[in-house]
């Protein structure tokens, strides 16, 4: 309980605070009764958070602070929205792609290793990695359901057509 | 736990409801804004903090288990994303700030008492701004963070305990020596007779 022994001076913010259990409390403001050095320690803490009180309010942000933000959202939060709904909503259909793409990616950095017939084959599956580069540069890819979005990526192009 | 109606609009916005989402940041934004400000003494970048921390919100919002407060939610991102925003050094650098002058921006008359300040208080009030300031610059950031989090947003150790992820005595813990570095740093501001 005590920096010092004998005193309560780790205690006083908490009691100022009133985030002292009860019993704790009790014994707090005893030692306080009997103690002049805890007593000033106490009143100096009082006296820096009534300081605090007297902060000015914080700046203001400048006009149109909730249009600056719905306009960088409508920018940059739609497509994964988008996405993430579609997702959810039919969850089972990304489960067989997902699966592939994992495979994919196995097998593309099996391809860097074998001869130019698999090159051939990374090239057919190009727009998938293309896909995973541009969104990964987005940051966009955080969690496994991301990488499902990226599989189907195109699909979803295409059902905007 | 009484009914948390910011939680609802977070089960809203899960559903898709895009309004709820937008009264969230109507209802927290500004805050938001005023929290980052504390990280980064700067209103221009305290703004793109914020629309950062709910563009995380906005994309992180399956996460949200109604089960815990929204502003716990919300507290939880913004202290991160602050603390890795000071990670990156160069505000330790930044001369103290005017937060009058420094861009124009004016203080949020919504939280100025019923009167204007006069020109001494405004001045004394600024003074006191640039020290405290002074003063968080100077934190170990896990202090900072329960400093800010206990004086200026006024949430209790528990709830700061989970905005930070840890127990209620380390947060106490926090908060004290936090203060006791107030105390000394403010002493020039601190008035004789606050005893009880």
């Amino acid at each position: 309980m005590t920096r010092r022994e004998g005193h309560v001076d780790d205690d006083l913010t908490a009691l100022l605070d009133g985030a002292l259990p009860g019993a704790l409390q009790a014994e707090v403001e005893a030692h306080l009764a009997s103690c002049p050095g805890c007593r000033a320690e106490r009143d100096r803490i009082a006296r820096a958070l009534s300081a605090l009180s007297s902060l000015p309010a914080p700046p203001a942000p400048a006009p149109g602070f909730e249009q600056r933000f719905y306009a960088r959202l409508a920018r940059e939060a739609p497509r994964n929205r988008s996405i993430l709904d579609r997702l959810s909503a039919r969850p089972l259909r990304w489960l067989v792609p997902s699966t592939g793409l994992a495979a994919l990616l196995v097998a593309g950095i099996w391809i860097r290793r074998a001869d130019e017939r698999m090159d051939l084959e990374m090239a057919r599956h190009l727009d998938l990695l293309e896909n995973y580069v541009a969104v990964a540069s987005l940051d966009a890819v955080e969690t496994p359901e991301d990488v499902d979005v990226v599989s189907h990526l195109d699909e979803l192009q295409e059902g905007r057509r | 736990m009484a009914p948390d109606p910011d939680a609802a609009l977070m089960v809203a916005f899960q559903g898709g409801n895009e309004a709820a989402f937008r009264t969230l940041f109507e209802r927290h934004g500004r805050a938001t804004m005023a929290f980052c400000n504390r990280f980064v003494r700067d209103p221009a970048r305290a703004e793109e903090l914020a629309q950062d921390v709910f563009l995380k919100l906005h994309r992180s919002a399956g996460r949200y288990q109604p089960s815990a407060r929204f502003t716990t939610f919300l507290y939880r991102i913004a202290t991160n994303h602050c603390l890795n925003e000071v990670r990156r050094g160069e505000y330790q650098a930044r001369p103290e700030i005017d937060p009058e002058s420094e861009d124009g921006a004016p203080l949020d008359p919504d939280a100025l008492p019923g009167r204007s300040a006069t020109p001494e208080e405004a001045a004394r009030g600024n003074a006191l701004a640039r020290d405290v300031a002074a003063l968080l610059a100077r934190l170990p950031e896990s202090q900072r963070a329960a400093f800010v989090l206990a004086r200026f947003e006024g949430l209790p150790y528990e709830e700061i305990a989970d905005v930070l992820g840890t127990t209620v005595p380390s947060v106490k813990s926090l908060v004290h020596r936090a203060t006791v570095s107030a105390a000394r740093a403010l002493e020039p501001w601190s008035s004789e007779g606050v005893t009880s």
